[in-house]
């Protein structure tokens, strides 16, 4: 195997350092988001699980909120 | 350009481009880094180091595109009131946050084996310091204030203000002498990267630049799920 894409002559552990912290930054910033979309998709779902029957035909009238329904049953 | 300054149709919008984004990410990532780490050329004077280049430029142009953007959305909003473009500012501030972070600290390392320091307080490196601060009090003016009149005229004060910065961002190295170096990448002038080099980084871009509408994207659709959220309580 050939060490030099790693060492990099002596450069290595800055170059990839360099990609290994943009990248680490990258997923936590990427699962950070996700995980909060999750939660307010969640949360949005649940405070309309005490809407009567005719609240819901209401809500599902508006394209938003209908999105965020038929989004989250998919997940 | 009206139709995607109404929440409902960008909403839609968001989530089927978001799909599409998600298939695509992971194969021009593999390939950016392929081509970044392996296929492109040492550098003639710095040698290996110069590899950096493809994750730190490309991070300080988002971060300087994104300012530059939630500044012109800050002066829509405040001459016109649309208060849907309040959305699209707000999910972009993170992601210029993050990219500046990024390009401050790439910047370090590659600074560490070519100059010799990991920071000096040269007119690029602290100008780009300063873009960081302004991007922590815009993202602290719309999470903390209330009201969103006084918070929007705060925003745009702040953004405005960064513009200002933006320029001495772009221009410190021709108006001092720094230890950064001068522009390699002119759009109207000359470029003096070699296209075994532009390939790379052109690719590195397009990576940053998919991950960003992935982000923003979200973002968007959290902020609009927050405002639908508050809208809940009077059906």
């Amino acid at each position: 195997m050939n060490l030099d894409v790693f060492l990099m002559n002596g450069y290595g552990i800055y170059v990839w350092s360099s990609f290994l912290l943009t990248f680490l930054i990258c997923l936590f910033l990427f699962l950070r988001t996700r995980k909060t979309l999750k939660k307010l998709e969640k949360d949005f779902i649940q405070e309309t699980q005490s809407f009567s029957e005719q609240q819901l035909k209401d809500l599902k009238k508006q394209r938003i909120a209908k999105e965020i329904l038929v989004s989250h049953s998919r997940t | 350009m009206i139709k995607f300054l109404n929440p409902s149709y960008t909403f839609y919008l968001a989530g089927k481009i978001l799909n599409s984004i998600k298939i695509f990410i992971i194969p021009i990532t593999i390939v950016g880094i392929i081509f970044s780490l392996v296929i492109s050329p040492k550098d003639y004077i710095q040698g290996d180091a110069a590899r950096i280049m493809y994750v730190h430029v490309p991070s300080a142009w988002i971060s300087l595109a994104s300012f530059a953007s939630i500044s012109f959305l800050c002066i829509i909003s405040f001459i016109f009131k649309i208060k849907s473009v309040n959305l699209i500012y707000k999910s972009l501030a993170p992601i210029g946050l993050t990219f500046n972070f990024v390009a401050i600290f790439t910047g370090s390392l590659w600074g560490q084996p070519t100059w010799g320091t990991w920071w000096a307080w040269d007119a690029r490196l602290t100008s780009m310091l300063i873009l960081m601060l302004f991007y922590v009090f815009f993202i602290f003016s719309y999470k903390f204030i209330k009201d969103p009149i006084k918070s929007t005229k705060i925003c745009t004060a702040i953004s405005v203000l960064g513009l200002i910065n933006l320029v001495i961002i772009r221009y410190s190295v021709n108006w001092w002498s720094t230890l950064h170096q001068s522009s390699s990448i002119n759009i109207t002038g000359k470029t003096t990267v070699h296209s075994s080099m532009l390939t790379p980084l052109v690719i590195m871009l397009i990576v940053f630049l998919l991950y960003s509408a992935l982000i923003f994207l979200m973002k968007y659709r959290i902020e609009t799920i927050r405002v639908k959220k508050r809208g809940l309580k009077k059906i």
